[in-house]
């Protein structure tokens, strides 16, 4: 009854935890040899090559059908000017970009291309490189995505901690308060009404310009 | 004659109809008699040409006009500062709506044809009716988001108040915009040549106007390079700028513009028929496989606008009002339209981006090199 026991194992929740989670590649490369050697060297691994992109259908429709989680693109592609219009024109959210290109010279081109972050440029694809080079792209993309939304709760931060000392200022100013009971007196508005600080503020600025 | 620090280039552009002055200047030897060995590569996309550029991968390529402008500000790359010393073309881009769109107009207007160029107010209808049965709404192709093909589209639209809420707008590769106008998957597109006149031979289109009707000679494609480029081989740019500048010039007479046609025919360039390249650059634009042409004489303008060219006939190379000057009020008008496109938004525009990205100080003197050049010509001869 060993095989049961083990079966019972690897099913308990505290395994499951530690599956990682496939994910879906929309691979847009016109030479089908190339495509299909990717596609074995990929089995048995989490990522899925899903789709291969259909030249007689718009690559906006398949990106909205197959919501992939990684682009691969050859970088001669014709569609390269669809993806640079994902996020400008489309809106859509963005995505791990892998290019590759058999012919150019990619070390110098890697450098230029927007960060170096969300798209990344490898030589060409090789069935044995392609996991490892797959692996960096997606952990590059996510840390690329944590800065971001630090930097853009950073600047959220900065922007409020503005506002309050400035409505801090005018309610020492107008009101004749000190900047300790200024603050006090703002923060008790902000807990009695169960208002965040920086809308108090906002509030108050607003106010005691009008008065 | 100018001595260039760099004869052997590589120039990348598109397979288009005004990538003409490129091909010209290649073929009829204006590049040799500078010293320069071009070679002209073929790109695929503008995205993957802009990289290359500033890779240093293309020592100069053909950009569509915002494009500089666009890489300057870091828009959709890292920032590198690039150059324009010279305007390539004006116009030149048309928009084409799918024979089903074109019926749909027909029918919700209760026409029997339609008058060209077409008034974007009759989509009006077409878009509330599919509102109202809930169909999907309309979609709409344009090549690049920094292209004057986008902000032409959406002027066109704006001028019947149609707001990019009322219908999509996407990116297409031009190669794939016929085979997409016929399977419906778009119903429209605002593209340069020769699609539209492939759309149109094809019975699969109407060309219902072109970037000509919309705005009025405006830059289109430019020579871009990266203004470090520029700074190590100033003569390099100047010879490249004067050999494409006198490809310019030649292609102003009719008569040459048919050769022009026939050089881009060939597999190495656009592999197309002369068929659908030939009628924009003789002025006249295709319109539907059962309508006759309309005379559009600055479909494609290399060299002087269209006003110059009917009162003066002459090559003179240095009428000063000629269009390939990269003027500032071009610049300023190109970042005008980005930022009512919403492409500016957060972004630190410097004052003086024009005036570092456009450099009709290189022109200028590439003119005096060139009038020098004609003048010693001249006397040899004479």
């Amino acid at each position: 009854m060993a095989w049961k026991d083990s079966l019972h194992h690897t099913a308990s929740p505290k395994q499951q935890k530690n599956v990682i989670p496939e994910l879906r590649i929309l691979l847009i490369d016109e030479n089908r040899p190339r495509a299909e050697s990717l596609t074995s060297a990929l089995n048995n691994s989490r990522y899925k090559i899903n789709h291969l992109a259909n030249q007689d259908m718009s690559l906006l429709k398949q990106v909205d059908e197959i919501q992939p989680d990684i682009i691969v693109i050859d970088i001669e592609s014709p569609s390269r000017d669809i993806l640079e219009s994902l996020s400008t024109i489309s809106h859509y959210n963005p995505k791990p970009v892998v290019m590759f290109s058999g012919e150019t010279d990619t070390d110098t081109i890697n450098q230029y291309i927007e960060s170096g972050v969300s798209a990344y440029v490898v030589g060409d694809l090789q069935a044995d490189r392609v996991k490892p080079i797959l692996d960096v792209a997606v952990a590059r993309f996510r840390e690329f995505q944590k800065l971001k939304v630090e930097l853009s709760d950073t600047k959220q931060q900065l922007a409020s901690r503005n506002l309050i000392d400035q409505a801090k200022r005018l309610l020492m100013k107008k009101k004749n308060l000190s900047e300790d009971d200024a603050f006090k007196a703002m923060r008790k508005t902000a807990m009695d009404t169960g208002q965040k600080l920086d809308d108090v503020a906002k509030t108050l600025i607003s106010f005691l310009n009008t008065i | 004659m100018i001595e260039p620090e760099q004869t052997d280039l590589i120039l990348g552009f598109i397979p288009l109809t005004d990538s003409a002055p490129l091909i010209v200047a290649k073929e009829m030897g204006f590049f040799s008699q500078w010293g320069l060995n071009v070679k002209l590569q073929k790109q695929n996309s503008w995205a993957t040409l802009r990289d290359k550029l500033h890779a240093g991968l293309l020592d100069a390529t053909q950009m569509l006009a915002p494009m500089p402008l666009a890489s300057s500000l870091g828009l959709g790359c890292a920032k590198v500062q690039v150059i324009t010393p010279l305007v390539l073309s004006l116009n030149g881009n048309a928009i084409t709506l799918s024979e089903k769109l074109h019926q749909e107009i027909l029918h919700e207007n209760n026409l029997a044809h339609v008058t060209l160029p077409l008034a974007a107010y009759l989509l009006q209808k077409v878009i509330s009716v599919r509102k109202i049965r809930n169909r999907p709404k309309l979609r709409f192709a344009t090549v690049f988001p920094y292209s004057c093909h986008y902000y032409q589209l959406r002027d066109w639209l704006a001028s019947a108040n149609i707001s990019e809420e009322d219908l999509d707008i996407v990116v297409v590769p031009p190669v794939n915009m016929v085979a997409f106008l016929q399977s419906g998957e778009i119903d429209g597109c605002c593209v340069g040549g020769p699609w539209n006149a492939k759309a149109v031979r094809a019975g699969i289109g109407l060309t219902a106007l072109t970037s000509f009707d919309i705005w009025q000679d405006s830059p289109e494609k430019v020579l871009g390079l990266l203004a470090s480029f520029q700074q190590a081989k100033p003569n390099t740019v100047i010879a490249l700028s004067a050999a494409l500048k006198q490809a310019c010039i030649w292609l102003e007479s009719i008569p040459n513009r048919f050769e022009a046609a026939r050089l881009l025919s060939s597999d190495q360039y656009l592999d197309a028929s002369v068929d659908v390249i030939a009628p924009s650059l003789i002025g006249s634009c295709l319109t539907h496989i059962s309508m006759p042409p309309r005379a559009i004489p600055s479909y494609n303008q290399f060299s002087k606008s269209t006003k110059n060219a009917a009162s003066d006939g002459s090559n003179s190379s240095s009428n000063n009002s000629s269009i390939n000057v990269p003027e500032y009020i071009r610049g300023e008008w190109l970042i005008s339209q980005m930022k009512n496109a919403g492409q500016l938004k957060d972004i630190d525009v410097p004052a003086d981006l024009v005036r570092t990205v456009f450099r009709p100080d290189i022109y200028h003197q590439m003119r005096l090199k060139l009038e020098d050049q004609a003048v010693q010509f001249f006397r040899r001869s004479g």
